[in-house]
C-alpha cells in the first residue's frame, strides 16, 4: 500500500524504536529453554538489523523490573517514537483477566496495557504470543496501537508456536513482500500466522491457535487484516525491523523531484491495481507495463 | 442421537400399532425382516427386549437385524455382546461377532466361528463363515471342505453353495455344478471376485444378485462401491443413492456417496495414457511432478512387461487420507498408501501424511506395477506375488526408494516367523500379528528378488502368464523354477539368512546402544554420541527412521564444529533412503556450503519424490540449477514455489522470471516480472530485469499528472 510505504518513510526520520522483548516462565526446562532462544533470536535480529533503535531483552524477569524498565523508557521516549513490545511464554485467562506468567506474580493485561499507556511513544505495536494472549485484546487496544495476539481467544489456552515464527520474521527476508527492505508488523503477523498454520498442518494436528491483529483501537482481532478493509492499515505502516537502507534516499533533498516522481507513479499503480477487475487484460497489462518501467527508471535514477 | 439409535429406540407408535395387534414373537420379527420391513421388525424386536429382557435370543437376532439389513456394526456388536452376557457361548452372538470380524479381515473371526460351533455342532452359518475364510486365504481344499460340511448339515445351506460354487468359477469353469441360484448365492461369488481383484467379474455376480433381489441392499452396496473402485463414479452413485433411499445407511454407502460429493473440488488431467486426478488446492503443485512420474513409469513397464496397456491408467490423489479410506474401502490392510484397482489407482498425497512418513513416488511405483500384472493375469495373479513384484519394483527404480529392512521384518527372520511361499497370501488377508502384513509385503519383495537374481527377469513373467492360466502357485513354483514350493523355502530362506545375519545377530546390540547415543544427544555430550554412534552405525546401516544413528551423528558433529562428518553421514542417511526433509535440506545446506553444487541440487531433487510442498527447498534447487545453467529444471522448480502459494510471492515470480530468461524465454520472463512487480512495484531486482529485457532507455520520462 502506498499509504503504507510513505507512513514508513516518515516515520523512520528522526524517530526511535523502543524494543522490549520479554521471555516469561516456561515451567519446564523444555518450555524455559525454548522461550529463551525464541527471545534470543528476535534479540539478534533487532541488534542486527541496527538503525534508531533501543533493544532490551528480559529473561524471567519479576514484575518489578519489567516495571523498571518501562518506566525508565517512558522517561527517555518522545512522542515521535515507535514503542514495539514482545510477550513470549504462558498466558493464561480466567474469562475476566488475561495473565503474563512471570516469576513471581504474574502481570495482568490491564497492568502491561497501564505500562504502555505511560510510555509517550505515539506509535506502539504489542504482540502477546503466549497462550490465551487472545484474552488481553480488550485490555490492550488503544488508538494508534497495533495488538498482535497469538490466539483468537483467552480459551486458546495451549503452548503456543507463534512466537517461533515471529522470530523467523523478523530474519528473514521472505517476510519483506513488498520489498521496501523492511518488515511490517502486518508483513510480519501474515508471515508468522501462516507458518504456524503450516506447522499444524504438515503434521496433522489440530490447530490449538489463531493469531489475530487488532490496530482499530476498538476491534476483536481480525484473523485477515487487510489495510483495504479497514484492519491492518496501522499494522502495514509500522515498520518492526529495517532490513536494508530505504530511508537513505528519503533525506536527501537533492532528490526530492525524482521521490515525487516516483510517488506519483506509484499511485497510479495502486489506482489501476484498484480498477484491474474492470478492465480488459490486455490493456491492464499494457498499462501496467509502462507504469512499472517508468518507475524502474526513476529508481535507477534515484540511486545515481 | 444417531440414525440406528433413532432406528432402535425411537418407537413409531403407528408402527408399532400395525404389527401389536397379535402377540409378538421373534418368528413375526424375522418375517417382517424376510419382508424387507425392516422397520416395522426392529419395532418387534424391541417389544420382545421389553418383555423379555433377559432372552439372549432376542438381542442376538436383533444384532443380525442391524448387521444384514443395515450394516450397522456398532449397534449390532452391542447386542451380541449383551446376548453373550446374558449366555455365554450363544452360537448365534457368537457367530455375529464373528461376522463382523470378518468384515475387517481379523484373525478372531474363524475362533469365533469355531467357537459357535463348538456351542452348537450343527449350527450350519457358522460353519459356512469358516469356508469362506478358508477361500478368502485361497485355501481351497479347506473352503471345499468345510463348505460340504455346511452342505451335510443342510443340503440346502445357500453360502455354502456359492463358496464351492465361486472355486469353480474362480478357476475358469464356465459353470458349476453349485450356482446357488440366489441373490444371496451371487452376492458372495461377487464378494470373492472383487476380493481377487476380478472386479468385472465381480461386479457382474452383484448385478445378478440386485436383479434377483432389488432390495437386497447389502449386493447393492457391494455393487455402488466397486463400480466406484473402477471409476464409474455415474452408476456408483446410482447404486449408492438407491441403498441410501431405500434406508441402507452404512458407512460404506454413506461415506462414499459424501466422497463423490467431494469430486467436484478435483481437477482432471487427461493425455492419451493418462487420467490424473488431483485436488485443485494443491493440482498446480504437483501436476507435473506426478505427470513425469507417471510417464516414466508407464514407459519403463511397457518396456520390462512387455506389455502395451490399452487404456490409460487413472491416478486420484488424495489429500485427506480419511477421502482415501473410504474410496479404498473394503479392502484388508489398513494404513496402506495406494491401492489398485485394474486400471484405476488411489492413493494419498504427499500433503496427506506427515513429512517423511511417505515416499509419493515409491508408492505410484508400487500400485502401477499392479496395472501391469492384473493386466497380463486378467487379474489372476495371487497377492504375494503381485505385491511382492511390486515392492520389488520400489527398489528397481531407485535403490533408495522401496521401504528399508524394519525393525518388524527383523524380528520376523529372527524369530522365524516368515511364512511358506504356498502360504503367504494369508500373511495379506489373515494376518495373526498386526505387524504380518507389512512382513508378507516384505517378504513377497524379497522372494521376488531371489527369483530375479537366480532365474532371471523372463522367469517372473512366465510366473504370471501362468498364473494368468489360471495355474496354483505350488504348480507356477514347480513348472517354471523346476523345484518343490518346500526346497524353494529352504533356498529363500537361505538367501535370505545370508542377506540378513550380519543386521539380525547385531539388531539388540544396536536397539540397546542407540538409545545410548539418544540419550548422549540429549545430554549434549557430544563426544559419547560420536563414539557410540560411529561403533554402531553400521550394525545396522538400513534404519532411516527416528533417531537413525546418521542424524544424531550429524547433529553431533555438526556442534563440535566438523562439518566435513556432518556432511557425510547426512549424505549417508540420504542414500540410505532416509526421508527426513529437515535432514535432506541440511544435507544439501551443507554440501552447497562446501561448494559441491551439483551434489546438493542432486540431494535435494530427492525430496520432489517425498514430500514436495517444501517451498524453501524448491527455492534452493531452483537456485542451485540456475547457477549449473540448466533452466528447464530451474524453471520446474521456481514454478513450483509459485504455484505453493509463496510467503513472497514477489520474489517467487521473480526467481521464475530469471529461469524463463536462461531459457530464452523472456515474453514469460516478462509476465512472472509483472506478476512480480505487481505485487512490490519498487522491487529493484525485478525493475532492473524488467529494464534489461525491455531494452528501454535508462532516463525516466516524465510522468502525467
Amino acid at each position: 500500500m502506498r499509504l503504507a510505504a510513505l507512513l514508513l518513510l516518515a516515520a523512520s526520520a528522526n524517530a526511535t524504536t523502543f524494543y522490549v522483548t520479554i521471555s516469561g516462565l516456561g515451567g519446564e526446562p523444555d518450555y524455559d529453554q525454548r522461550f529463551k532462544m525464541w527471545a534470543e533470536d528476535i534479540d539478534g535480529s533487532l541488534k542486527k538489523a541496527g538503525g534508531d533503535s533501543k533493544v532490551f531483552t528480559m529473561q524471567a524477569p519479576t514484575r518489578d523490573k519489567v516495571q523498571a524498565q518501562f518506566a525508565e523508557i517512558a522517561k527517555q521516549a518522545k512522542p515521535d517514537d515507535a514503542l514495539v513490545v514482545m510477550l513470549i511464554g504462558h498466558g493464561s485467562y480466567d474469562n475476566v483477566e488475561y495473565k503474563f506468567n512471570i516469576p513471581g506474580p504474574d502481570m495482568s493485561g490491564a497492568e502491561i496495557a497501564s505500562m504502555l499507556d505511560h510510555v509517550p511513544a505515539t506509535r506502539q505495536l504489542i504482540v502477546v504470543t503466549t497462550s490465551s494472549g487472545g484474552g488481553a485484546i480488550a485490555a490492550l487496544r488503544r488508538p494508534n496501537r497495533v495488538v498482535i495476539t497469538a490466539t483468537k481467544t483467552g480459551s486458546e489456552k495451549n503452548a503456543t508456536v507463534f512466537a517461533r515464527f515471529w522470530a523467523e520474521a523478523l530474519r528473514d527476508p521472505a517476510a519483506d513482500t513488498d520489498k521496501n527492505e523492511a518488515v511490517s508488523a502486518l508483513e510480519a503477523f501474515h508471515y508468522a500466522q501462516r507458518k504456524t498454520t503450516e506447522f499444524f498442518d504438515s503434521s496433522k494436528r489440530l490447530a490449538t491457535e489463531h493469531s489475530v491483529l487488532e490496530d482499530t483501537g476498538k476491534g476483536e482481532g481480525e484473523k485477515d487484516p487487510k489495510p483495504e478493509t479497514g484492519a491492518g492499515r496501522l499494522a502495514a505502516a509500522f515498520p518492526v525491523v529495517r532490513l536494508g537502507a530505504n530511508a537513505a534516499a528519503a533525506r536527501d533533498p537533492n532528490k526530492k523531484a525524482l521521490l515525487d516522481q516516483k510517488e506519483q507513479i506509484e499511485n497510479q499503480i495502486d489506482k489501476l491495481k484498484y480498477e484491474k477487475a474492470a478492465m480488459n487484460a490486455a490493456d491492464y497489462k499494457k498499462q501496467l507495463t509502462a507504469l512499472l518501467l517508468q518507475l524502474a527508471k526513476v529508481q535507477e535514477a534515484l540511486e545515481k | 442421537m444417531t440414525s440406528f439409535e433413532t432406528l432402535r429406540r425411537g418407537l413409531s407408535a403407528a408402527l408399532l400399532l400395525s404389527v401389536a395387534a397379535g402377540a409378538q414373537t421373534i418368528q413375526q420379527a424375522e418375517t417382517l425382516r424376510r419382508q424387507h420391513r425392516f422397520q416395522d421388525s426392529n419395532n418387534v424386536f424391541q417389544a420382545l427386549e421389553k418383555k423379555s429382557p433377559n432372552d439372549p435370543e432376542v438381542k442376538a437376532r436383533w444384532g443380525m437385524l442391524f448387521y444384514d439389513t443395515h450394516r450397522q456394526e456398532d449397534e449390532a456388536a452391542k447386542l451380541f455382546s449383551e446376548a453373550l452376557e446374558l449366555k455365554e457361548n450363544y452360537p448365534l452372538a457368537l457367530y455375529g461377532l464373528a461376522l463382523l470380524a470378518a468384515d475387517t479381515y481379523e484373525h478372531k473371526a474363524g475362533d469365533l466361528a469355531k467357537k459357535a460351533l463348538e456351542a452348537d455342532p450343527k449350527f450350519v452359518p457358522a460353519q459356512e463363515l469358516l469356508a469362506r475364510l478358508a477361500l478368502e486365504d485361497n485355501n481351497n481344499s479347506r473352503a471345499t471342505e468345510e463348505a460340504k460340511k455346511a452342505l451335510a448339515l443342510d443340503p440346502k445351506a445357500v453360502e455354502a453353495r456359492a463358496i464351492l460354487a465361486t472355486i469353480d468359477l474362480l478357476a475358469d469353469k464356465k459353470e458349476s455344478e453349485w450356482d446357488p441360484k440366489t441373490a444371496e448365492g451371487y452376492e458372495t461369488i461377487g464378494h470373492f471376485f472383487t476380493l481377487n481383484r476380478r472386479y468385472e467379474e465381480g461386479i457382474a455376480y452383484l448385478r445378478k444378485a440386485v436383479e434377483l433381489d432389488p432390495l437386497l441392499s447389502t449386493a447393492r452396496a457391494d455393487l455402488g462401491v466397486n463400480l466406484m473402485r473402477l471409476g464409474r463414479e455415474k452408476e456408483a452413485y446410482e447404486q449408492l443413492k438407491t441403498c441410501f433411499d431405500n434406508g441402507f445407511l452404512s458407512h460404506a454407502v454413506k461415506n462414499s456417496l459424501m466422497l463423490m460429493d467431494k469430486y467436484k473440488d478435483f481437477e482432471t488431467i487427461t493425455t492419451p495414457s493418462m487420467v490424473l486426478k488431483l485436488d485443485k488446492k494443491e493440482a498446480e503443485l504437483l501436476k507435473p511432478y506426478f505427470e513425469s512420474e507417471i510417464q516414466r513409469a508407464l514407459t519403463t513397464y511397457e518396456k520390462k512387461y512387455k506389455v502395451k496397456l490399452q487404456q490409460p491408467v487413472q491416478v486420484e490423489v488424495y489429500p485427506n487420507h480419511a477421502d482415501f479410506e473410504v474410496r479404498t474401502l473394503g479392502m484388508p490392510g489398513l494404513g496402506a498408501l495406494g491401492v489398485t484397482f485394474g486400471y484405476s489407482i488411489a492413493m494419498d498425497s504427499p500433503s496427506g501424511r506427515p513429512p517423511g512418513q511417505f515416499h509419493w513416488a515409491s508408492t505410484l511405483w508400487h500400485e502401477m506395477s499392479h496395472v501391469f500384472t492384473l493386466t497380463i493375469t486378467g487379474h489372476r495373479v495371487p497377492r504375494w506375488f503381485t505385491e511382492g513384484i511390486a515392492v520389488h519394483e520400489e527398489t528397481a527404480v531407485s535403490p533408495e526408494w522401496g521401504d528399508r529392512l524394519g525393525p518388524d521384518e527383523i524380528t520376523a527372520i529372527k524369530e522365524k516367523q516368515l511364512l511358506p511361499i504356498t502360504e503367504l497370501d494369508r500373511g495379506f488377508i489373515h494376518p495373526v500379528r498386526p505387524q504380518q502384513v507389512i512382513v508378507s509385503y516384505f517378504q513377497g519383495g524379497k522372494i521376488v528378488d531371489f527369483i530375479t537374481e537366480k532365474w532371471g527377469w523372463d522367469t517372473i513373467l512366465a510366473m504370471l502368464k501362468d498364473f494368468g492360466a489360471n495355474e496354483s502357485t505350488p504348480a507356477v513354483i514347480r513348472k517354471e523354477l523346476k523345484i518343490e514350493p518346500e526346497e524353494f523355502d529352504h533356498q529363500f530362506f537361505g538367501w535370505l539368512d545370508t542377506q540378513t545375519k550380519d543386521v539380525v545377530s547385531k539388531f539388540d546390540d544396536w536397539k540397546k546402544s542407540v538409545k545410548l547415543v539418544v540419550d548422549a544427544v540429549g545430554k549434549k555430550d557430544w563426544d559419547t554420541a560420536i563414539k557410540e554412534g560411529v561403533r554402531i552405525r553400521d550394525y545396522y546401516p538400513d534404519y532411516v527412521e527416528d533417531h537413525s544413528v546418521y542424524e544424531l551423528l550429524a547433529k553431533a558433529y555438526e556442534e563440535k564444529g566438523d562439518k566435513k562428518a556432518a556432511t557425510a553421514d547426512l549424505v549417508a542417511y540420504v542414500k540410505r533412503g532416509g526421508r527426513n526433509p529437515d535432514s535432506i535440506q541440511k544435507a544439501a545446506k551443507l554440501l552447497a556450503e562446501a561448494g559441491n553444487k551439483t551434489e546438493a541440487a542432486a540431494v535435494l531433487e530427492r525430496l520432489n519424490v517425498i514430500y514436495p510442498l517444501v517451498n524453501p527447498a524448491h527455492r534452493e534447487l531452483g537456485s542451485l540449477l540456475l547457477d549449473q545453467g540448466k533452466a528447464a529444471g530451474a524453471i520446474r522448480e521456481f514454478h513450483a514455489v509459485v504455484a505453493n502459494k509463496p510467503l513472497d510471492p514477489a520474489q517467487a515470480h521473480y526467481d521464475l522470471a530469471r529461469a524463463y530468461h536462461l531459457n530464452k524465454e523472456d515474453e514469460k520472463a516478462k509476465d512472472e516480472l509483472l506478476a512480480a512487480l505487481e505485487t512490490a512495484p519498487g522491487f529493484r531486482q525485478a525493475q532492473k530485469l524488467l529494464l534489461e529485457l525491455s531494452d528501454e532507455p535508462a532516463n525516466p520520462a516524465p510522468v502525467k499528472k
